[in-house]
């Protein structure tokens, strides 16, 4: 009962114009990382699919490499590493750090994604892709993709919403999105209890928002006979 | 090896990789006792329990883990319910073992409802009650099943305990800042920060690299 007499709404209500600006920068480092990695996820996919020489080997190096280390040191690395390199420094802005390490590491996961739905897609169909003149390009573009890119969807999907909840890691590097904003408004008004249910919250209503969008494309997107 | 070398990695080994093997045993131990108990009672048909242990679920697993561990340190503490405060440690290992226990729940379900409705009937016509059924007949199939996904689950909580640095842990990577400062503190001021977190990633790739390995190996055996 004391709890919710001392849970300060008015503090909130007050500061929703800051949660809000936190928020629009998160969403907008997430979606550049989201349509990143989706990109990402298409080629290297497919070239770890199809087997293509070099870029495969490439592709394999990189996603093993990224899903075996923690993205918080990938983030101080790019931010905090390559700025130090002896010789050849490589500065970034922080906003191009923010999207390039949460894409980086969606990418990956999203390789192993769309590697599977691709290899899923039966070796028939793309035989009878080049059986009616279709070049290996147009096979994939026309059979496989379409076919294997619905198969890879829930776990591509899971992927998208980890990058959005990865984009939390950024304020280790005080990069001003959502958790970040909470944060520092914790520091200046000496109320964790407020600002961090508050943050909580507004994670849970974006995570479970876009968690139920996707979900809904995902039911359009079926290949019908496994619905 | 460069001079200013080996006193760091000592230093990162000893003290850091030692925090971070401790919270990652105790998040893994956490994690796996609740997250197998929460995943066992999902299966039973009791709307109002499912719908408890559901959200359970779906809150931990939708937060990203370092706003669970701000959650757990920050302001659980200030709460009337709480009004404990606990070490950096203990804090960042709770909020490690919901975010894992969310994750091994669903595995469990899955696990479970997996073993075929045939060992259940049998297990009842034995006459044995709920809990000894599961105890001696579904779990200890389940488990067998259960394996890949939990050496994968370690190998996620190893590279997440980095979160911990967050919060003031001096695990691996904290260690590694420090020394980051330290060196640029003290003549002649070098930056070694490009090699240092490259020898993090480094560390964790030798730490999560063989436990993925291993996960698929299972997977394949076991399945």
């Amino acid at each position: 009962m004391t709890m919710v007499a001392s849970f300060d709404w008015h503090f909130i209500w007050e500061h929703i114009p800051d949660f809000w600006t936190g928020l629009k920068a998160t969403l907008k480092v997430a979606a550049i990382g989201i349509g990143g990695s989706l990109a990402i996820g298409i080629v290297l996919g497919a070239a770890r699919a199809h087997r293509i020489p070099v870029l495969s080997w490439v592709a394999a190096i990189y996603v093993e490499v990224i899903r075996n280390t923690p993205i918080l040191v990938q983030i101080f690395f790019i931010a905090g590493g390559l700025t130090q390199i002896p010789g050849h420094p490589i500065r970034l802005e922080p906003f191009t750090i923010a999207w390039l390490s949460v894409m980086i590491w969606g990418g990956a996961y999203n390789t192993e994604n769309f590697r599977a739905g691709f290899e899923a897609v039966p070796w028939r169909y793309r035989e009878a892709g080049l059986a009616l003149g279709f070049s290996r390009l147009a096979t994939f573009v026309n059979v496989t993709l379409p076919i294997g890119a619905r198969i890879a969807l829930p776990s591509s999907i899971n992927t998208y919403v980890s990058v959005l909840k990865n984009t939390s890691l950024l304020t280790a590097i005080g990069f001003a999105e959502l958790t970040d904003t909470a944060y520092s408004l914790e520091s200046q008004s000496f109320k964790p209890t407020e600002v961090y249910f508050a943050l909580g919250a507004t994670y849970l209503l974006v995570v479970w928002t876009l968690s139920a969008l996707v979900r809904l494309v995902e039911r359009r997107l079926a290949i019908p006979e496994t619905r | 090896m460069p001079e200013w070398a080996d006193p760091v990695a000592h230093y990162m080994l000893h003290e850091g990789l030692t925090a971070t093997l401790r919270i990652a045993a105790y998040a893994v131990i956490g994690s796996t006792l609740i997250g197998v108990l929460l995943g066992t009672l999902l299966t039973i048909r009791f709307r109002p329990l499912q719908a408890l242990i559901r959200l359970y679920v779906e809150v931990w697993r939708g937060l990203p883990i370092l706003v669970t561990i701000f959650i757990v340190y920050f302001a659980l503490p200030t709460t009337p319910v709480i009004h404990h405060r606990f070490g950096a440690i203990t804090g960042a290992s709770i909020g490690l073992i919901l975010w894992g226990s969310a994750q091994v729940a669903e595995a469990t379900r899955g696990a479970v409802q997996s073993i075929p409705s045939e060992q259940h009937e049998a297990a009842a016509a034995l006459g044995f009650g709920w809990i000894g059924r599961h105890r001696s007949v579904i779990l200890p199939q389940a488990l067998r099943r259960l394996l890949p996904p939990l050496v994968s689950l370690l190998a996620n909580i190893i590279q997440n305990t980095t979160i911990a640095s967050l919060i003031g842990v001096t695990e691996l990577l904290a260690t590694g800042q420090r020394s980051i400062e330290r060196l640029q503190l003290t003549p002649p001021g070098d930056s070694h920060a490009f090699a240092i977190y490259a020898a993090l990633l480094v560390a964790f790739f030798c730490i999560s690299f063989p436990l993925t390995r291993l996960a698929i190996y299972l997977e394949r055996r076991l399945v």
